[in-house]
C-alpha cells in the first residue's frame, strides 16, 4: 500500500467498487437488463433511502448518529394515509411533516449536544416512541390508501428518468453545496475532525451539531413524503429498516464517524449500490427472505469495514 | 574501548535511527555506571525519548550497537528489555483508572494461585510493598481514578522499578509533581542509586539535575554533544550545550516602551477559594504567568478567555468594561472581542490534524460568519500567512498533521494572526518545537507586541518566560502573589517568590 497509485486506490469509499462490480455482474449475466427504463424504476425504489442517507451523512460527519428516520417515517405516513386530516392540502401534509422532523431533529440535537446523552441510544428510543405512538393511535389496525396526486406525482417520469429520482439527485446537490461551500460545511468538517480544537478556534460546537441533527430531522420528513408517495395503502410497518440501511449506505460511502472523505456522492453510491443489489438479486431469482439476509450481511460487512477505517485512521 | 575506565553496565555504541526519511539520531553513544543517576538532557526533539526506547526494547536502532557488562545484548522488544533488567517509567501516563493501583502494577502478569485463580493477596500484598519502597502511604485497592495526578505518577514510578531491574529509565518523571513530592521521588532514587543500579533521568528541569544527577549526556538534532560530570558543568553552560549557541542570541529585544493598558483584571477569581488579584497587560507587553506548575496559571488563562466562567472579578478591555460571558458559547464571546487562544495541547485541543493547512489557517476567520453565509476560499490570507510565518509545507492542501512540530505551532498562532486580534493568550508558545522554529517563535509574538498587540503566556519552561517575557507575574495557589520584571528575574528568584507567598498563606 505504498505506492502512490495504490493508496489512491485505497481511498475511494467503497460504494463505488460495489456499484461497478454489480453492474458488472448484470452486465455478464443479463445485459438486457441494463435498460434505463428498467434501472429507473429499481433506482426510483431506493429513493427514500437516498434522501434519508443525506442526513446520516451529516449527523454522522459530526460524530453523531439519527437511528430516529424510521419513526419519523412512520409517523408521517400515518398521519397521511389515516384521513386523521380528511381536509389537508398536500401542502399542509408538507407543512405538517417538516414540522414532526424539524421537532424530533431538535430534540435528539438538544440531548445529543447540550445534555451529552448517547447518540445511539436517544435516537433509538426517540424512534420507538414513535413507533408506539402510531401503534397506539391506530389501535394496530393498518390506516387507509395514500392520496392519489401523491402517487400521480411519485410516477411522473421524463424519459426514462423517474421525477423522483430527479428530486433525489437535486436533493444531493444542494447538500454537496452547502457542505462545500457554506460556513456551515467548514464548522461541520472542524466538529467532526476535532470537537476540542473546533472550540478553541470559535467554532460554535454544540449548535453545529443541534443544527445537523435539525437538518438530519427535515430530511427524514422529505424522505417521509416520498416513502409515502411509492406505497398505495398506508402500513405501521413503513420505512422502519430505513435508518440502518442508511448508516450502512453511509459508511460504505465513505464516510466514517467524523471523516467526510466520501463526501455527498460516495453515500449517494451507496445507496444506488443497493438499488442495484435488489436488481441482480431478482435477476438471479432469490426471494424477499433471501434479500432480507442479503441486506444483513451487507449491514455487517459495512459495520466491519467502519471498524477497520477507524482503526487506520 | 571501555578498558582502563570505571566498568559500565550499559553502553550503547554510535546508535543510528530513522523514521522514514528523518533521521532522529546519528551515532549517539551513551555509558551509564552502576551506582550512578546519568541524566539526559537536550531540547525536545533532540532525541532523547527515542534513544531511551530503543534502550527499553520499544524501538530497533538501525545501527550501533548495546552492551551490557561488555557483552552484545539483542532487544527486539520490551519484554527482552524487562528480561535483561532494563525498565522504564514513561512520560505519558498508562495506567488503567477503572481499576485498582494493585491490578494496574500486574496488568498482564497477575499472579495465580494453583488452579489459575487470581492470587489477589499476593498482589497485594506486593502492591504494598513496592508503594512503601516509596514512601507512600495508598491502599493498594484504591481506583486509580480516585488519585490525584502526582500519586498516579507515584504509582507508575512503583510499577516502573521492578526489584530485579538493574537500570531504571526515568522519563520526565516530575512533570506532575510539586516541590515537597519531587523531594520524595529524590530520596528513592537516592536510594536506588545507593543499591547500585544505573538511573537514566530525562528533565527540562534545571535544579533537579543539579541536586540528583551525577553526569549528564546533552543531545541536539539527534546528534551526540557531550558527556559530562554534574560537577564540571554550570546551568548556563548545560543550556549552551543544548541550544548550541548563548542564550540571549535566542530572544529578541524586549519592549523599550509599553502603551496603553489593553486588559485589566480587577478582584479576578479562577476559583471561588482562590484569593483575588489584579493583573494588568499593557498594549506592546509580553506578560508571563509564571509560578510552580499547575498552580493556576492555566485555570486563570482558561477563565480569562470564556472556557470557564471565573468565579469573580470584572474585565476591561481597551478601557471598556466587560462583562465575563458564561461558560457555553464563551470562547466565541471574547473571540469576538479581539481575544485570540492557544491552548497547550497543540494535538488534542489546537489543531484539526486531519485537515489541510489552509483549513487550519482559517477556520477561525470562517467562525466569525454565520452558518449558512457562502464559505469564501481565503486564498490570499492563506498565502499570506504561510509565507508571512515562513510555515514549511509542501501545499497548503497538505494534512497538518504531516508537518513538523514547529510548523504546526505556527499555523496554529497563525489561525489568531490570520483574524487580526489584538490580544493573544497562549499556553506553552514552544511545546514540542526544536530549536530554530522557537526562536522564530519568539520573534513572531514580539512583533506581534511591537506592532500594538498584547501576548500572556504560560509556560513550563522557565528559561523561556524570563527570555521572552517584559515582567512576570508569579502564580501560586491560583492567585498571582508577586509581579515582577522578567530582566531581573532568576529561575531562583521566581522559586522563592512561589514559595515565600504559600509560606504566608499557611
Amino acid at each position: 500500500m505504498t505506492h502512490p497509485i495504490l493508496r489512491r486506490l485505497a481511498a475511494v469509499p467503497p460504494a463505488y467498487w460495489v456499484f461497478a462490480l454489480l453492474l458488472l455482474t448484470l452486465w455478464i449475466a443479463r445485459p438486457n437488463m441494463l435498460n434505463p427504463n428498467v434501472l429507473g424504476i429499481f433506482v426510483r425504489q431506493v429513493v427514500p433511502l437516498g434522501i434519508l442517507v443525506l442526513g446520516q451523512l451529516l449527523v454522522m460527519r459530526v460524530r453523531s448518529i439519527d437511528l430516529s428516520g424510521g419513526g419519523v417515517i412512520l409517523l408521517i405516513n400515518y398521519i397521511i394515509t389515516s384521513r386523521t386530516f380528511p381536509e389537508a392540502s398536500g401542502l399542509t401534509f408538507i407543512a405538517m411533516a417538516l414540522a414532526i422532523g424539524g421537532t424530533v431533529g431538535l430534540l435528539n440535537g438538544y440531548m445529543i449536544a447540550k445534555r451529552r446523552v448517547s447518540a445511539v441510544i436517544v435516537t433509538l428510543a426517540v424512534s420507538i416512541i414513535l413507533v408506539g405512538l402510531v401503534q397506539f393511535l391506530s389501535s394496530g389496525k393498518p390506516p387507509g390508501d395514500v392520496p392519489k396526486y401523491m402517487n400521480e406525482i411519485f410516477d411522473i417520469k421524463y424519459g426514462p428518468l423517474p421525477l423522483p429520482v430527479l428530486f433525489w439527485l437535486g436533493c444531493t446537490g444542494l447538500v454537496w453545496l452547502v457542505m462545500q461551500h457554506s460556513v456551515y460545511g467548514r464548522y461541520v468538517e472542524a466538529v467532526g475532525e476535532s470537537a476540542e480544537a473546533a472550540s478553541f478556534s470559535g467554532v460554535p460546537v454544540e449548535r453545529t451539531v443541534v443544527m445537523a441533527h435539525v437538518l438530519a430531522g427535515l430530511i427524514a420528513a422529505v424522505a417521509a413524503l416520498v416513502q409515502t408517495g411509492s406505497i398505495a395503502v398506508g402500513s405501521v410497518r413503513v420505512g422502519l429498516d430505513l435508518p440502518i440501511l442508511a448508516v450502512a449506505a453511509t459508511i460504505l460511502g465513505g464516510v466514517v464517524f467524523g471523516r467526510g472523505e466520501g463526501g455527498v456522492w460516495g453515500p449517494f453510491f451507496g445507496v444506488l449500490s443497493f438499488a442495484l443489489l435488489f436488481v441482480v438479486m431478482t435477476v438471479f431469482g432469490i426471494d424477499e427472505a433471501g434479500k432480507l439476509i442479503a441486506q444483513g450481511l451487507i449491514i455487517l460487512m459495512a459495520a466491519i469495514l467502519y471498524g477497520a477505517r477507524a482503526k487506520r485512521g | 574501548m571501555s578498558d582502563g575506565e570505571p566498568a559500565c553496565l550499559i553502553e550503547m555504541q554510535s546508535i543510528s535511527k530513522a523514521f522514514g526519511p528523518s533521521r532522529v539520531l546519528r551515532d549517539v553513544s551513551l555509558r551509564l555506571r552502576p551506582g550512578s543517576v546519568h541524566a539526559l538532557m537536550g531540547e525536545n526533539g533532540a532525541g532523547k525519548s527515542t534513544l531511551m526506547k530503543i534502550l527499553a526494547g520499544v524501538h530497533r536502532c538501525d545501527e550501533g550497537r548495546i552492551l551490557k557488562n561488555g557483552k552484545p545484548l539483542h532487544l527486539p522488544s520490551p519484554r527482552e528489555a524487562l528480561a535483561a533488567g532494563i525498565s522504564t517509567v514513561f512520560q505519558e501516563l498508562s495506567l488503567l483508572p477503572n481499576l485498582t493501583i494493585a491490578e494496574n502494577m500486574f496488568l498482564g502478569r497477575e499472579l495465580l494461585m494453583r488452579g489459575g485463580s487470581l492470587d489477589r493477596k499476593r498482589m497485594r500484598a506486593e502492591t504494598a510493598a513496592a508503594l512503601a519502597e516509596l514512601d507512600l502511604k495508598l491502599d493498594p485497592d484504591q481506583l486509580v481514578s480516585t488519585l490525584s495526578i502526582a500519586e498516579r505518577q507515584f504509582v507508575e514510578i512503583a510499577h516502573g522499578i521492578k526489584a530485579d531491574a538493574s537500570v531504571l529509565i526515568l522519563d520526565e518523571p516530575t512533570a506532575a509533581l510539586n516541590a515537597a513530592d519531587v523531594e520524595v521521588l529524590n530520596r528513592s532514587i537516592r536510594r536506588l542509586r545507593a543499591e547500585g543500579r544505573a538511573i537514566v533521568y530525562i528533565s527540562h528541569r534545571m535544579d533537579e539535575i543539579f541536586s540528583i544527577c551525577d553526569e549528564v549526556t546533552v543531545l541536539k538534532d539527534g546528534q551526540f554533544v557531550g558527556t559530562r560530570a554534574i560537577a564540571d558543568v554550570t546551568p548556563d553552560g548545560l543550556i549552551a550545550m543544548m541550544v548550541g549557541r548563548e542564550l540571549a542570541d535566542l530572544f529578541p529585544a524586549r519592549s523599550a516602551n509599553l502603551g496603553k493598558p489593553v486588559l485589566e483584571l480587577s478582584g479576578f477569581r479562577a476559583t471561588p477559594k482562590a484569593s483575588a488579584f489584579d493583573l494588568t497587560l499593557h498594549q506592546g507587553e509580553i506578560l508571563g504567568l509564571a509560578g510552580l506548575e499547575g498552580q493556576g496559571q492555566q485555570r486563570i488563562m482558561r477563565a480569562l478567555i470564556g472556557r470557564h466562567a471565573p468565579a469573580g472579578g470584572t474585565l476591561r478591555l481597551h478601557g471598556q468594561a466587560l462583562k465575563f460571558p458564561s461558560a457555553a458559547g464563551g470562547i466565541r464571546a471574547m473571540a469576538r472581542r479581539g481575544l485570540g487562544f492557544v491552548p497547550e495541547d497543540r494535538k488534542e485541543e489546537g489543531l484539526m490534524l486531519g485537515l489541510s493547512v489552509a483549513a487550519n489557517l482559517v477556520i477561525g476567520l470562517h467562525a466569525e460568519k454565520p452558518a449558512f453565509a457562502p464559505a469564501r476560499s481565503l486564498k490570499g490570507v492563506v498565502q499570506r500567512m504561510t509565507d508571512a510565518l515562513r510555515i514549511k509545507t509542501a501545499s497548503s492542501a497538505t494534512p497538518v498533521a504531516s508537518l513538523s512540530g514547529g510548523s504546526q505551532q505556527k499555523v496554529l498562532l497563525g489561525r489568531y494572526l490570520a483574524r487580526e486580534v489584538k490580544v493573544l493568550v497562549i499556553e506553552e508558545p514552544t511545546r514540542g518545537v526544536d530549536i530554530g522554529a522557537k526562536s522564530e517563535i519568539y520573534t513572531l509574538l514580539r512583533d506581534f507586541a511591537q506592532a500594538g498587540g498584547a501576548v500572556l503566556i504560560t509556560s513550563r519552561e522557565t528559561v523561556e518566560l524570563i527570555g521572552l517575557c517584559d515582567r512576570l507575574a508569579v502564580v501560586h495557589g491560583d492567585t498571582v502573589v508577586v509581579e515582577l520584571p522578567a530582566a531581573e528575574a532568576t529561575e531562583h528568584s521566581i522559586l522563592a517568590a512561589a514559595l515565600t507567598a504559600e509560606g504566608v498563606a499557611a
